[in-house]
């Protein structure tokens, strides 16, 4: 009889963007590597837009610029995630809100530093940052207390 | 619509199953072979394939793959991919074929097996935007959506749980929905299942599985040639993508059936009050109460009472997915979209046998396909289905 031979799987690493896959948002890459978050605003209606897109979903043109975001807005939707996904198995049980940011865009992110029951849909929050793979800063929420 | 020019004249469905080990060709030529076998119509007469692509094959050359797997040569071909909104989307594009000549006998066939092979990443802006955040696939934005439903309106969790028990009763009487969930759902076992992404529970959301179904269509002046018996016709369609998509903060409860649904019943001359058959599209239980509201057949926010008051057994006032749905019978991934349009068929041709709706003079079948970020479902679509007589 033989022995299978034992091996580890590597323990499941957490998906790391690739910038600029979707479209090209350089902007956006460059601010979130100073915890600078960088909106599209369509110079034409003069609304925000997120995530990055290649036109205005307001006008079909590319009539765009980046600005700053505030980083504060009103928690949306919430979950809690019982399944963790790929690199979060050590968090689970773990919060995901939905957020409008105060220039009326939408965001998806964890809310960390706190309890689930901490938080419900109406709490402001703010963004805060995490680093992911290689060094790269990541958007998050926290309650903004 | 001219409402009775275009028929579906037969159907197939193989069991759903978890795990078949087996490949899109393999579950499609399956259903195939079926079809063939009940309609007696020889494959060379074929001549329009709709082909809903699979979660585990988005592949540009997959409709060309499916045309040599099954030996057909049609002058009509579709690679219908809307998410679970495909094969009815595939019918309503078949109509559209058939009525302009591009092709005469057309088949709408779906395939999926999500637990045998590895679906395609999903691309788009998801890998930079979304995928390292964390969510937890479809069950995580759902979990979102009812979280704000629940904020919005009026809910009573036994509402959700009363939908998945009875579309369970339903299942337990279809022999081709997964084995291990033709057993019975009480109210206890609902309310004590765990929380998947809270608020959503293990019983509000489908299990994935693989399966293949398929549908024979032609006009019916060409099925009454051919001898066909039973028709049931496509009386109205209506389609919404990427609804509210110019705005940045649409109210996520929104759904596109708030648009589709009204002007698929105009174009029937229906209310929902004329609806006799419901077999929506279910991913997950609050789908369908959204659906009920924006449709019509309750008001916004009221859901959860109109469900407490209705009976939606395969006996009731508006029987819902009377073969269990995707939550009871399984999700064979995208062809899944196809089940509940399968059902309502038969129902139609009056083959339901143990689970037949007395008096079935039409149904509604809707699709959901995609999951954006920050909004509600990408594609909603409404078909209503008459008999033929």
């Amino acid at each position: 009889m033989s022995t299978a031979p034992t091996t580890a799987k590597p323990a499941p690493k957490r998906p790391v963007p690739v910038p600029n896959t979707y479209v090209k948002a350089q902007p956006y890459w460059d601010g979130i590597k100073e915890k600078k978050l960088l909106l599209q605003y369509c110079t034409e209606t003069k609304q925000y837009q997120h995530y990055p897109r290649a036109v205005s979903n307001y006008t079909g043109k590319a009539n765009l610029e980046w600005r700053e975001s505030s980083q504060k807005g009103a928690i949306y939707a919430m979950t809690l995630t019982r399944v963790p996904q790929p690199g979060f198995e050590e968090r689970a049980p773990y919060p995901i809100v939905t957020v409008d940011l105060d220039e009326k865009v939408r965001m998806i992110g964890l809310l960390l530093n706190c309890k689930p029951e901490e938080a419900k849909i109406g709490d402001r929050v703010k963004v805060c940052w995490e680093v992911i793979g290689e060094g790269q800063n990541y958007p998050a929420f926290e309650l903004d207390r | 619509m001219r409402p009775n020019d275009i028929a579906i004249v037969g159907y197939s469905e193989i069991k759903n199953v978890v795990k078949s080990g087996q490949s899109n060709f393999d579950l499609s030529g399956a259903a195939f072979s079926k079809l063939m076998e009940s309609t007696g119509l020889e494959p060379s007469k074929i001549d329009g394939l709709a082909v809903t692509m699979p979660l585990t094959e988005t592949n540009a050359f997959y409709a060309n793959y499916m045309c040599d797997a099954l030996g057909l040569s049609p002058t009509w071909l579709l690679l219908s991919a809307l998410g679970g909104c495909s094969a009815s989307g595939g019918v309503a594009r078949a109509v559209s074929a058939i009525r302009e000549g591009q092709c005469e006998i057309a088949v709408v066939l779906s395939s999926d097996n999500p637990t045998s092979r590895p679906r395609v990443p999903t691309g788009g802006y998801k890998s930079e935007y979304e995928n390292s955040v964390g969510v937890q696939g479809p069950s995580g934005f759902f979990g979102l959506l009812l979280s704000r439903y629940i904020a919005q309106y009026e809910f009573i969790p036994e509402a959700l749980g009363k939908l998945a028990i009875a579309q369970r009763d339903h299942a337990i009487m279809n022999e081709n929905a997964v084995e291990k969930l033709r057993i019975p759902l009480t109210m206890k076992d609902y309310l004590d299942s765990r929380m998947i992404s809270d608020p959503l529970r293990l019983f509000d959301c489908v299990m994935r599985c693989d399966g293949a179904n398929a549908m024979l269509m032609m006009s019916t002046e060409k099925a009454r040639k051919m001898g066909f018996k039973k028709f049931v016709h496509p009386v109205a369609y209506a389609e919404r993508s990427n609804h509210l998509g110019h705005t940045m903060q649409p109210d996520i409860t929104e759904t596109g059936f708030a648009d589709a649904g009204p002007r698929a019943l105009k174009q029937a001359g229906m209310t929902p009050k004329d609806i006799r058959i419901f077999a929506p599209y279910d991913d997950f239980t609050v789908a369908l109460m959204l659906k009920l509201e924006q449709i019509g057949f309750t008001e916004r926010g009221k859901g959860c009472r109109y469900i407490m008051e209705t009976d939606f057994s395969h006996k009731g006032t508006l029987p819902l997915n009377t073969s269990g749905g995707q939550i009871s019978a399984g999700q064979p991934g995208l062809a899944g979209g196809g089940l509940n349009m399968v059902e309502a068929v038969r129902q139609l041709m009056g083959e339901a046998g143990e689970r037949q709706v007395e008096n079935a003079k039409n149904a509604m079948v809707t699709g959901i396909g995609g999951i954006p970020y920050g909004r509600n479902w990408s594609i909603s679509n409404v078909t209503i289905l008459e008999p033929g007589k």
